[in-house]
């Protein structure tokens, strides 16, 4: 007996780091899951480490657009016949740099891939669940939706933004059966913050990557980054029955960083 | 095979309300308890209910006595032989009044109950905690420990003081294997709630059924919130995968909560 038993879920960005521990969660308590990414090879290489069969799909397509958002709540309904559980997840950043010098291109790409990524799909997926009266959907958000470091100005913009999208989405389906949730984790290493994070660590005048480790770490009061696993067990809470009177909320997974 | 199998756990107010429904939660996830209450007549009943065996343990005591919630915290090491979980769920408030017309022993009274009471409990458990470097820290504080609303200023000052206490003995024990979080719920029907809501409905100038539907209204959901709600967070705070939420105001309100 799992917690999410009979359940259908989609994740944004879940072959790798935070999405995948939360596929992996959701299979363990006995949902079935899709999972996205850009890269179809990693996507069968995923699909092949979980080994969950039938229970586990890959839609191919890049979050920060619009079509691959929406494809994805799409194909779920289609191949599994309903979606109660849809994790907005995939996000980050590129080139990012101080205010003065952020390129268009940068601000727009921050802006489609953290932001306009979680409405599109939300959007999608609440058509779906209104009518059906049940669902969770879950955002991953940051603590940059409630802080604001130097240097990532789109990242803590995007992340603040989808905190009051969030918080209004609550508001509109509280007596619908559904909950619209973000958690906010702090730091941790997933591939996205490894690949782009030497960087941002520029971008924010920290030098190093390790530099950006530790300042981030030297915030929370653990002194070391969140792990994919903390966050998972919270979206695996936020998706069961036993959180249906949860919303709205902005559950961080953070070691103390945030003061709110 | 429960997420917290092997651990033991300490919960103020554990025979009614919020703080027995954590206990089942925890009960029901491999966890031995001690549950604590006021009246030892209540302990056979709460007992019965949660037809735990040996794994669950009443401790008789008054949270509002310093030397009493030291026994609880002492109490349950001598029993199980360590206490890894400690929730300082007991609490609430009576002698509800406008400021101007506030005693100062309801001030106390709740400051005592609320405050004091996770302040002695913490204090006594770190002292366990902290040389095994391992430990889950949770009060029951309150959707008014983030929000204010008028006529209950006694209940609202000592939640909001329950949570600047969270904050830094978060940052006190981070890195000693230590949580410390707060959970933040709505409304919850509970006895409490029944015995002491139509005095503070009085005092904020309402009847108890209007108490109850302002705090629904407030809320996303248009309902008052479960003590099963608690419970579900409680049991992940207290498990392995909460190790890396700490200092944390965790809201479990339907949506009420603006932060």
């Amino acid at each position: 007996m799992g917690k999410l038993d009979g359940k259908v879920a989609c994740i944004t960005g879940g072959t790798r780091s935070i999405g995948r521990a939360m596929a992996d969660a959701f299979l363990a308590e006995g949902a079935k899951v899709v999972v996205n990414g850009r890269d179809a090879a990693k996507g069968q290489q995923c699909l092949d480490e979980m080994n969950a069969g039938d229970n586990a799909a890959f839609f191919a397509g890049d979050a920060s657009k619009q079509d691959a958002v929406e494809g994805l709540i799409d194909f779920t309904i289609e191949r599994y016949g309903q979606l109660d559980i849809c994790c907005l997840n995939s996000g980050g950043v590129n080139m990012t740099a101080p205010v003065a010098q952020m390129s268009d291109e940068e601000w727009q790409l921050e802006i489609d891939w953290n932001l306009n990524h979680v409405f599109w799909g939300m959007r999608r997926a609440l058509q779906h669940m209104i009518p059906r009266e049940t669902g969770r959907v879950i955002v991953t958000s940051s603590v940059e939706g409630k802080l604001g470091k130097p240097g990532i100005p789109g990242y803590a913009a995007t992340k603040h933004a989808v905190n009051g999208l969030v918080k209004a989405a609550a508001h509109e389906t509280g007596t619908l059966g559904i909950t619209v949730n973000a958690i906010l984790p702090g730091l941790i290493e997933t591939d996205i913050v490894r690949a782009t994070g030497p960087d941002s660590a520029v971008a924010m005048g920290l030098g190093s990557y390790e530099n950006l480790i530790e300042a981030f770490s030297s915030e929370s009061a653990i002194k070391r980054p969140n792990t994919v696993e903390e966050v998972a067990a919270v979206a695996v809470l936020l998706a069961s029955d036993a959180a249906k009177n949860m919303t709205g909320c902005m559950f961080p997974v953070d070691g103390g960083t945030m003061p709110y | 095979m429960g997420v917290l199998d092997g651990r033991v756990a300490c919960i103020t107010g554990g025979t009614r309300g919020i703080g027995l429904g954590i206990a089942k939660g925890f009960l029901d996830e491999g966890a031995s308890v001690v549950v604590n209450g006021r009246d030892p007549n209540k302990a056979e009943q709460t007992l019965a209910e949660l037809n735990a065996g040996d794994r669950v343990h009443f401790i008789a005591g008054d949270v509002k006595l310093r030397e009493h919630c030291e026994a609880i915290v002492d109490g349950t090491v001598e029993h199980f032989g360590r206490i890894d979980i400690l929730v300082a769920n007991a609490g609430g408030a009576s002698g509800h009044a406008p400021i101007v017309d506030l005693t100062d022993e309801a001030m106390q009274d709740s400051m005592v109950w609320n405050f004091w009471h996770t302040f002695w409990t913490m204090r006594r458990a770190f002292h366990y905690m902290i040389p095994q470097q391992y430990g889950r820290f949770m009060s029951v504080s309150s959707l008014e420990g983030k929000v204010g609303k008028p006529g209950i200023s006694i209940y609202v000052a000592a939640k909001h003081a329950i949570n600047g206490l969270t904050k830094s003995a978060a940052h006190e024990v981070g890195t000693l294997g230590i949580t410390v979080n707060a959970l933040c719920p709505g409304a919850i029907e509970t006895d409490i709630m029944m015995a002491e809501g139509p005095a503070a409905a009085e005092s904020m100038g309402m009847d108890y059924e209007g108490l109850l539907n302002m705090f629904a209204q407030e809320s996303a959901i248009k309902r008052l919130n479960e003590v099963e709600d608690v419970a579900a967070v409680a049991t992940l705070l207290a498990s392995e995968a909460g190790g890396g939420i700490t200092g944390s105001l965790i809201s479990i309100d339907g949506g009420t909560a603006p932060y």
